[in-house]
Order: structure tokens, then C-alpha cells, then sequence
């Protein structure tokens, strides 16, 4: 059957419920037995990136309300959000809101919780006690270790492992066959590497690469170069080459062609600096690290976005030319 | 007053008459003495010409007429700036090089504001002076602000240069001091102290303002001078200010220019930055500058949002003197000042970070990502297969799966943004889309749940949280 849209892999192969899941099978279970008894704790999942910690939140919030459970779930991305205040507004009129039928709580998803100050998490602890009548937190994080411990004592702690090769790869493998897409085999392995383990990156990458059309180890790269502004690496060589003037006509370009913000694009040149494809002695790589936290620092502290990388790139000249390295 | 009584401006009847009067320019006095009395003994120099610059009022002029009064020259004055085409120049200097005056009275030749003639379309004027230099048998002199143009540089090699120096503060309120003391006018201290400092050493401008004031108001005070200079104030635009920062020749002028600029901070910092390169070319002095300028910004920032209104002072400090004396090893270039980029992309700026909110907006709840990941992770990917996929109907069928607007489809296509669109209508019109079920519940729910009773306490009985913490 076929219908006149597509949405992005990532979201049409998403599983739906918690018997999709294939792996994480020892979290599935314990999850399960929630749904049985129809209550649960509040819950914290932690792990890395891509391990399915908010599609089995989602999982088990769809199978304790069924297919339209997104009503009694509210969902807070603590990177999203401004401030403790605004989620204290949401989850207090969230708690007002109708109940479900036959669960006698609904859920509060709050994603990437590790992303919250230590005086938020306080805050936020304080909520989980005032409206753990009618709600329950499931809270996720990357880094279970930035929790605070009166929420992590109050949560039930989940830890979701990195996906086996195997298992990622038999995902690419039943999406691409399902999509009808061709590929070299070593291509997906390639794909496995390159995301680390990162599902989500992972179907990411398939499904570009799909785009450009067989998936091969090349396409795979192709794909991922692309996907990196190539400017960033040029601004820095050309910095480096003292050219201070050609270097900022590029940041201009990334920061409205491409409207990154100045933490993106610093971050960007941090990891290209460490990167083969700049060639510098490796204590200048140090050196220029140094400056550029100098310069994130700065714009963290709230300065000109434009101001600050100007500066960057104003020094990076200044030792290109000095030391005579051309990137 | 008596309307036949033509009255005098200041400026003229405080002009100096004789070359002692010039305020504070012995080194040009001496160099000039010494060119004209070669004239005047009938022994040409070897430059026969020779160009006095320096900021505007500070004596230029003055001082040539007050030479050729000392030593009984004619003045032949020409305003350079009306006379610009090689015809006009030939007509005009052309003829008085080779005059001879009347009663064996030499001749000197001024022509103001020669800088005004090197502009690029009027070449041939500035080539005929060339010609005519080496043989004139007059002096002729030259003034400019700005001598250091281009345009320029084959006359610097062929004349005398003479470089006049800026009048420090004390010297223009000396001059203002004696002026009121002539016309009996009484004048505090310190309202002469704010006309002198407002003139940026421009004693012209200083002894103007000092007129306006006299002149409305019979004394000088510091009240009536701050009521009336205030709107001179707000006049120093932003080139002017960039001058003062740029050319400065001491830290206070420099910090004062900044002080006094009426541009908000943010706007004055983003012409500096803006303009640095156009000015400074030298690594280091670049880096210098800007890294005035990057602190001058942190702690604009800090005293923004912490409140520590006290920090402005070293964000001044940073962006006057921290800006002039970045420069150590360079020269200073002669580019024009250019409107900042920033200010004139900024719209189009905030139409990108619009584009990027909306579709994280409708990607993350998708996705269950936050809008960061969709910003730094999603696009990236979406933007490969909008601008590289073979086969077009495929992103044109996730316009049609995510809705997307034509901006987003341009901010994610490109060039091949008018095809996409173009394929994902044809495609809804040719097929029915099903609607999604799940998404339409999910957008319909949340009235409900404002119109739905609270439910009370009790309802939830037996099961609690506390059964799992025994």
C-alpha cells in the first residue's frame, strides 16, 4: 500500500509499544510488569544517546493508555524549556487536567533532565513530592551521575546499554529491505561505526545515504561530510593562513546561510581542530583549544556572538601567521 | 540691536594676525619660515610646493595668511574643491604659477581642501597640479585633512609635507579664556572646559559654540552650555566617532569619543567590529583590537544581565583607547567605513533562526527530540536528502508527511526548492491523503482537558506511590 507521504525513518520505524522493543529486553520486562499492575514509580532512564530511553518511554506510555496516550502524557525537554518556572506552570496545569479512564496517574516525560542546574533539580524534586498523587516523572538523562541524589533516591533507575553491532545492524537491514533500498553489506557496518551505537544517528545516516541511491561505504561518508557545514573547516584554514578577512566572510556565511549561533559553530571548530584533516602540530591543537573555551566561555556569559568569533578568528590569524602553519 | 552694524563672526576676528598668535604648531611654524623666506630671497626650493594637513581647526589656513602677511606675499586663495577638472586647474593655478604679482609682491598660492580633488573621477585634475608643480614660479600650498589617501601619494613625494598637531584641551580653553576676557563676557571655568572638550581640539568649532552661547545670552555658564551644546553633542555621528577612535591621539579623546557617541553600545560596538579590518592590517593589531573588543563585549554583557551597571566604564575603555592603541606594527589604512554587515543581514539573520524554531517546533514532537537535536542533527541530515536525493518525489513526499511551508522547503532545498514544491502538489492533487489519527486526537486534546472537571483526591484510592518506597 502506498500513501502520498513519507515521514523520516527514524519516526516510521519508531516502535510503538513496549513488544516492538527488541532489545533492552531485561528493561522491557520490568517495564511490562508496570503495565500489568497498572502502576509504576517515578522512573529514571539513563544512558547514551540513540538507546531508546524516550521511544520506550513513549512505549510504555501507549501501552498504559492505549493509542492515544499522548493526551496523558506531558512531555517537557528540560533543553527546550525556559526555566524551572515554566515547567512548574505546565506541570501544575497538567495535574488539573483530566485523568485516564482505568490508570489512576499520568505521566510527566521530562527529557534530557541532566540538562537541569542542581537548584532546578531542587525544584523539581519538590514537584515530583507535591503531585506524586496524580502524576509520575519519568525523567531521562545521558549522565545519571548529573542527578541530583534526592531525585535519583526517588526514581526507580533504568540504565540502557549501547546497541549491540548486531542488533543495529539487523535494524538497517530490515528498514533498508522494507524501503527497497540497495546496499553493500559493509556499508551498514560502516554506518554502526561511524554512530556509535546511536540508533537514531544510525537510521539517520541510512536513510541520506539512501537518498544519493545504493548505500556504500562512500555514499555512507559522503553523507556524513555533508551533513557537517564544510565552511567551518575552511574559516579555520584559512584563518590559519592569516587571511583574517576571507576567514570572517565565512563565518558570516555559516551564521546566515545556515543559522548556526555562535556556541554551534565554536563547538564545530573545537572538533575540527582535533581533527586529521587540519595540520598543525598537535601542541597548537592545544594551544587553540585553549582560546576557543576562552571564547565559549565569553558568549556563555551572554557577549556578541559576532564579536566573539571575530576574535577567534582574529587570533587563530595571528598564530597562523606566526608560526607559518597553513592548516 | 543695529541692523547695519555687520557684525563679525568670532571666528574671523579671533583669526590670528601674525604667526606668534598660531596657537601650539612651532615645528610646522618653523618648517614653513623657513620654505617661504628661500621664496622671498628668490631662491626656489627644491619642492616648490608644500602640503599642510592636520584635523580640522587648527590653524592651517591661519597660519599661511599670517605668513604672507609677515613676509608680503599676495594670497591667491583657491577652494581646491571647486576646481577639480584638469581644465579648471590649468585655468586657475595654471595661470597664477606663472604670474608675475604687481610691484614685485610674490604670490602665494593656497588651495584648500586638496583632498577633495583626488577623488577618483578627477584624475586629470590632480595630474595637471603634478605638471604644473615643478614649475611654477610661485609657492603653492596645499592643505588636507586626510593626506594619506591613495589618490594622493604621487603628490607626497613631489611637496613639503607639513604636519599640523591637534590642539590638547587646555590650549583651545586658553584661546576660549582670552576671547572672553576681549569681549568681557563672564565665563565659568568649566563651561569653557566643556565647549573645549566637546571641540575634540577643533578650536573653529570651539570658538563657535562659544559665540552661540555669548550671543544668546550676554554670560557663559556650564548650565546654558550643556542646554545648547547638547544637540552639537548628539550630532558627532558614528563616522565621526570611529574617526576620534581610529585616529585618536590620546587615550581621553578616545574614551570620551565612545563616552559621547549617541549610538547604543550594541550598534557602536558592531561598526567597530566591523571596520577593524578597515583600518588595522597587521595580525597582531587585528588581534588586539579585537580582543578589546570581545572583552569590552563580556563585560557589556555581564553588566547587562547582572546588573553591574558600574562595569560600562571598562567597556568604554576597551572599545575607545582599547581600539586606537591595538595598533602597534601596522599603518593605518585608508578604506572608507562600511555599514556593519550584521545590522544589514540581521533581518534575514532572524528569518534563518526563524525558519530553523518552526521546523524544530514541528520535527521534535515527531522525532521526541529536542529542538537542539533536530537543529543540530535532523536538518543536516533533511537539508542531504532535500539538496542531493535522485529521485525528487521522495523529499517531495515528506513535505507533504510534515507539512512543511515553502520557506522551510527553501531553507532545506536550496536551488531545488521550486521542483520539490512543485512535485508535492502535483502529488496531493493526483492522491488522497489518509490524515494521521494519532496526530489529530493529540492536537484536539488538550481543550478538552482545559473544559474537563478536576477530579477529586479520592477517586485515586489504593495504589500510591508510597508502595514503593516501604
Amino acid at each position: 500500500m502506498s500513501t502520498a507521504f513519507d515521514i523520516l525513518w527514524v519516526e516510521k520505524y519508531r516502535p510503538r509499544s513496549l513488544d516492538e522493543i527488541v532489545n533492552q529486553e531485561e528493561i522491557v520486562n520490568r517495564l511490562k510488569t508496570f503495565v500489568k499492575n497498572k502502576n509504576m514509580p517515578h522512573l529514571l532512564f539513563a544512558g547514551p544517546a540513540g538507546t531508546g530511553k524516550t521511544t520506550a518511554a513513549h512505549a510504555l506510555a501507549h501501552d498504559l493508555y492505549g493509542e492515544y496516550y499522548r493526551q496523558y502524557m506531558l512531555e517537557l525537554n528540560a533543553s527546550d524549556e525556559r526555566g524551572i518556572g515554566v515547567i512548574r506552570e505546565k506541570v501544575k496545569e497538567f495535574a488539573r487536567s483530566r485523568t485516564p479512564p482505568d490508570i489512576p496517574f499520568k505521566i510527566i516525560l521530562l527529557d534530557e533532565a541532566d540538562n537541569m542546574t542542581a537548584d532546578a533539580q531542587q525544584a523539581l524534586r519538590r514537584l515530583m513530592e507535591l503531585y506524586s498523587v496524580s502524576t509520575r516523572f519519568i525523567l531521562i538523562a545521558n549522565y545519571p551521575s548529573k542527578i541530583i541524589d534526592p531525585i535519583q533516591s526517588r526514581c526507580a533507575f533504568f540504565r540502557f546499554q549501547p546497541l549491540k553491532k548486531d542488533d543495529v545492524v539487523a535494524r538497517l537491514k530490515y528498514i533498508a529491505d522494507n524501503e527497497g533500498v540497495e546496499y553493500d553489506p559493509e556499508a551498514l557496518e560502516t554506518i554502526y561505526e561511524i554512530s556509535e551505537g546511536d540508533m537514531r544517528k544510525a537510521i539517520n545516516v541510512l536513510q541520506a545515504a539512501a537518498a544519493l541511491g545504493k548505500v556504500t561505504v562512500e555514499t555512507v561518508f559522503k553523507v556524513v561530510g555533508m551533513a557537517k557545514p564544510k565552511e567551518v573547516r575552511q574559516m579555520i584554514k584559512t584563518a590559519l593562513n592569516g587571511d583574517f578577512t576571507g576567514a570572517r566572510a565565512l563565518l558570516r556565511k555559516l551564521m546566515i546561510e545556515y543559522g548556526l549561533s555562535g556556541e554551534d559553530i565554536v563547538k564545530q571548530i573545537h572538533r575540527e581542530i582535533f581533527s586529521n584533516e587540519i595540520d598543525i602540530p598537535e601542541d597548537l591543537r592545544i594551544l587553540i583549544a585553549d582560546y576557543i573555551g576562552e571564547i565559549h566561555f565569553r558568549l556563555v556569559e551572554g557577549s556578541d556572538d559576532d564579536i566573539q568569533l571575530s576574535a577567534l578568528l582574529a587570533w587563530m590569524s595571528l598564530v597562523g601567521r606566526k608560526l607559518g602553519v597553513s592548516g | 540691536m543695529n541692523k547695519h552694524h555687520k557684525k563679525i563672526p568670532w571666528i574671523i576676528k579671533y583669526r590670528p594676525r601674525t604667526v606668534e598668535e598660531v596657537v601650539n604648531q612651532e615645528e610646522a611654524k618653523r618648517l614653513l619660515t623657513t620654505w617661504l623666506s628661500a621664496w622671498a630671497s628668490g631662491k626656489k626650493p627644491a619642492k616648490r610646493a608644500a602640503l599642510l594637513y592636520g584635523p580640522p581647526g587648527v590653524g592651517k589656513t591661519s597660519l599661511v595668511e599670517a605668513l604672507a602677511r609677515e613676509y608680503n606675499f599676495e594670497l591667491l586663495e583657491l577652494n581646491a574643491s571647486d576646481y577639480r577638472s584638469a581644465y579648471a586647474i590649468r585655468r586657475t593655478v595654471g595661470v597664477a604659477a606663472f604670474k608675475k604679482a604687481l610691484f614685485g609682491k610674490g604670490i602665494i598660492i593656497l588651495l584648500d581642501e586638496i583632498d577633495g580633488v583626488a577623488t577618483r573621477e578627477d584624475a586629470g585634475g590632480l595630474q595637471e597640479l603634478l605638471k604644473i608643480i615643478p614649475e611654477t614660479n610661485n609657492p603653492i600650498i596645499m592643505t588636507a585633512n586626510d593626506p594619506w589617501k591613495d589618490q594622493l601619494r604621487p603628490l607626497r613625494d613631489k611637496v613639503l609635507l607639513v604636519q599640523f598637531k591637534q590642539l590638547s584641551m587646555t590650549q583651545v580653553m586658553g584661546v576660549l579664556q582670552r576671547i572672553c576676557e576681549k569681549e568681557r563676557l563672564e565665563c565659568e571655568r568649566e563651561a569653557l572646559r566643556l565647549i573645549a572638550q566637546l571641540s575634540q581640539g577643533d578650536l573653529r568649532a570651539a570658538i563657535n559654540d562659544l559665540e552661540a552661547i555669548a550671543e544668546g545670552y550676554g554670560k557663559v555658564t556650564l548650565a546654558l552650555a550643556k542646554a545648547i551644546l547638547r544637540g552639537r553633542e548628539k550630532k558627532s555621528d558614528i563616522w565621526r566617532t570611529l574617526n576620534q577612535v581610529f585616529y585618536a591621539k590620546a587615550a581621553w579623546m578616545a574614551k570620551r569619543a565612545v563616552t559621547n557617541s549617541e549610538e547604543d553600545y550594541e550598534t557602536l560596538m558592531a561598526w567597530i567590529n566591523d571596520n577593524i579590518p578597515r583600518k588595522y592590517e597587521e595580525p597582531g593589531d587585528l588581534y588586539r583590537a579585537y580582543d578589546a573588543l570581545s572583552r569590552a563585549s563580556l563585560f557589556l554583557s555581564r553588566a547587562k544581565f547582572k546588573g553591574y551597571w558600574s562595569l560600562l566604564s571598562y567597556v568604554f575603555d576597551l572599545i575607545g583607547p582599547g581600539i586606537t592603541y591595538a595598533r602597534k606594527e601596522g599603518s593605518i589604512l585608508k578604506l572608507r567605513y562600511s555599514y556593519p554587515e550584521r545590522i544589514k543581514l540581521m533581518a534575514s539573520l532572524r528569518e534563518v533562526r526563524q525558519i530553523r524554531e518552526s521546523l524544530a517546533q514541528k520535527l521534535a514532537s515527531r522525532l521526541l527530540v529536542s529542538k537542539s537535536t533536530v537543529k543540530n542533527d535532523i536538518l543536516p541530515i533533511l537539508q542531504t536528502i532535500f539538496r542531493y536525493s535522485k529521485d525528487l518525489t521522495y523529499p517531495a513526499r515528506l513535505v507533504l508527511g510534515y507539512e512543511l511551508t515553502k520557506e522551510e522547503v527553501k531553507y532545506l532545498a536550496g536551488n531545488k526548492a521550486e521542483e520539490i514544491i512543485e512535485l508535492a502538489e502535483k502529488i496531493k492533487r493526483t492522491r488522497r491523503i489518509p490524515r494521521e489519527p494519532e496526530r489529530e486526537e493529540v492536537r484536539e486534546a488538550p481543550r478538552e482537558q482545559k473544559r474537563a472537571p478536576k477530579k477529586k483526591k479520592q477517586e485515586r484510592k489504593g495504589k500510591t506511590l508510597d508502595m514503593f518506597f516501604s
